[in-house]
């Protein structure tokens, strides 16, 4: 099972332990990518993102959560939104979550900088798809 | 000339029967009568003896020597029965005191049933200057008397109407600055009727918070024309609030200019209390419903996270080949077991909270609530360093759910130790208070605060936590929320970072 070259990086913004054991499991065992980052937190996320020092580090990916302690998913794109531009590569976000509310879905969709709502949980297969449509 | 007639009449030496005839035969004085269209009549004072002129039969419709001549059988056929008593006193009265005979009666016309006539008349005495008869005159008053009738009717009945309505009308005029009441405003305003009453004492009645609006309303039409139709609250002269409806319409003159305002004026107090009632239910209702819509969404995402994860570590147990990995597998699913089982219990508890309702309401001394959670919590208390006080002296009780004020009293102390600022000890304090009839009990600490501005509305979700706290679970607060809410008070936070936060409870 190959993949496509680019993701080198992927990021996972989310406050379950276990979903992200579960996803750094699932990338490693599939060799799906080289390298993940992740955060408990949408402030922590955006701190990494704004520092200059990261540039190289930057994801290709963000699986980011909605309901985070401190700052929120919907917080983080507020502030993803004006750091935007300061970014030096393009990164594809994900919105990942349990909840399957139509308002949340709805307001996800409204957002231009995400790409796709996902509904957890989330599997090989559909895991897979979102790596190949990033690329 | 009449004068002259009538005198010689009453003084007619001839006595009482030649009076008709000579009546008859003065041509003159027969058609200046006609004319006047009044009826002559005469009457003994002593006996039952009466003539009734021609014009009198005609107007009644009778031929003339129709009506018999006697006083008696008039009274009793033709005056109206509900008139003839007061016929009656007006001729006694007349005769005792000499006041002016003059009434208004109704009398049975030969074919057209009873009709309205004025009667008047005057006693003459005799040669020796005894008081033996009367003459007078009748007119058909009928078409003008039903009018006022009906016109007095329609009065008496706008009037009731008005008051069972608390109806008033009003009228303003823009160039003298009369301000005219119907005597129900006065009875809105539980004001005599013959005070004094011009626009800026009439502005004074107003709740001082409706004065701006109700002089902006009369200015605008005024000067702009403009119609009015406001809800708005005064005070009454005996210090009633209550709330009224008051409407302007602008009269306006050829020019276009307002000359006048006209309105109406309605105590509508008890229809407003009932609807503004009603409002608040109907807030309370939607509240209620959002927030078990709220709970909802979030027993759907809690349970689903839970599955979900669940699912994706079955499905990664069957991907991996070692052990280490399958045993940190299971020990996930283990948590995951786990948490499911707490979720599933805080639904318990958040679900538990409508059926309590229905508990006991106790009188309950705040006090024994605090030193028991204290004490319950003493470790907790002692590992932080926290200083907790309370001051109950100005409200010492309240009658309330017990369940519901140990919850209180436990969330609002932990919550407040969960939440310390990591440079200082904890300190706590705990107060009651009385205002206007309601109880309160607040929660002042000195610890993180929290940025309301940006989690105003979340504090009291579920599963809401704002700091990087490992006790954070986020379940206390939306339980004392709802169990507070359900026995109809409120819960409010006041918060500055850093600096700390205070719980407001309205009780009941």
């Amino acid at each position: 099972m190959t993949i496509v070259k680019p993701i080198n990086t992927v990021c996972v913004v989310d406050d379950d332990e276990i979903y992200v054991y579960g996803i750094k499991k699932l990338i490693n065992l599939k060799q799906l990518c080289p390298n993940l980052i992740e955060f408990r937190n949408g402030k922590d996320a955006i701190e990494f993102l704004m520092n200059p020092e990261n540039n190289d580090q930057l994801p290709d990916v963000i699986f980011l959560d909605i309901t985070m302690p401190i700052m929120d998913g919907w917080d983080f794109m507020d502030n993803y939104a004006k750091i935007k531009p300061q970014l030096s590569k393009k990164i594809t976000v994900y919105m990942v979550s349990s909840s399957i509310n139509d308002e949340d879905i709805k307001r996800a969709k409204a957002i231009a900088d995400i790409t796709d709502y996902v509904v957890k949980p989330v599997s090989y297969d559909k895991l897979l798809k979102l790596f190949q449509l990033a690329a | 000339m009449s004068d002259e007639t009538y005198m010689s009449i009453g003084d007619n030496p001839m006595g009482f029967y030649a009076l008709a005839d000579q009546y008859l035969v003065n041509q003159q004085l027969h058609n200046l009568i006609e004319s006047t269209n009044t009826g002559l009549w005469e009457r003994s004072i002593t006996t039952n003896e009466a003539w009734w002129s021609p014009k009198f039969c005609e107007l009644l419709g009778y031929a003339y020597g129709e009506l018999e001549s006697n006083y008696l059988i008039f009274i009793q056929k033709i005056v109206h029965p509900h008139d003839s008593e007061m016929v009656f006193n007006a001729f006694q009265s007349h005769l005792k005191t000499n006041t002016p005979y003059k009434v208004e009666l109704r009398l049975l016309t030969k074919a057209n049933g009873y009709h309205w006539y004025e009667s008047s008349g005057k006693a003459w005495p005799d040669k020796d200057g005894e008081l033996t008869r009367m003459i007078g005159g009748i007119i058909d008053i009928d078409t003008k008397k039903r009018n006022e009738i009906k016109l007095k009717r329609n009065e008496i009945q706008l009037r009731e109407n008005n008051k069972i309505a608390h109806i008033g009308g009003w009228e303003f005029d823009t160039k003298t600055n009369d301000l005219f009441w119907s005597p129900e405003i006065y009875e809105i305003h539980e004001l005599d009727h013959d005070t004094d009453i011009n626009v800026s004492n009439a502005i004074n009645f107003y709740e001082p918070p409706y004065r701006n609006i109700i002089t902006t309303a009369v200015n605008n039409a005024i000067e702009h024309c403009k119609a009015y139709d406001l809800e708005l609250q005064i005070k009454t002269a005996k210090d009633n609030v209550i709330w009224i409806r008051t409407k302007g319409v602008p009269i306006i003159d050829e020019h276009g200019k307002c000359i006048a305002l006209r309105g109406i004026f309605q105590n509508i107090n008890e229809a407003k209390l009932r609807e503004l009632e009603l409002h608040n239910s109907v807030d309370l209702l939607s509240d209620q419903n959002r927030r078990l819509q709220n709970f909802a969404h979030i027993v759907s995402h809690n349970l689903r996270s839970h599955t979900g994860n669940l699912q994706f570590m079955v499905n990664l147990f069957e991907e991996v080949s070692e052990v280490e990995d399958q045993k940190e597998i299971f020990n996930n699913i283990r948590t995951i077991s786990e948490s499911l089982a707490n979720t599933i219990e805080h639904l318990n508890q958040i679900v538990k909270i409508q059926t309590e309702i229905s508990n006991e309401k106790q009188e309950l001394h705040f006090e024994d609530f605090f030193n028991n959670t204290i004490n319950a919590i003493d470790n907790n208390v002692a590992e932080t360093g926290a200083i907790i006080c309370c001051d109950f002296t100005s409200c010492p009780t309240v009658n309330y759910v017990p369940a519901y004020l140990e919850s209180i009293f436990l969330n609002l102390i932990t919550n407040a130790l969960k939440y310390r600022h990591p440079d200082r000890k904890p300190q706590i304090i705990c107060e009651t208070y009385l205002e206007l009839g309601h109880t309160y009990l607040t929660f002042a600490d000195n610890g993180l605060g929290i940025d309301l501005e940006k989690y105003g509305d979340k504090v009291f979700g579920m599963y809401k936590t704002f700091h990087k706290n490992a006790n954070a679970k986020g379940i206390g607060l939306f339980i004392t929320r709802n169990q507070i809410e359900s026995l109809g008070g409120t819960i409010k936070i006041e918060s500055t970072v850093n600096v700390g936060t205070t719980f407001i409870i309205k009780l009941i």
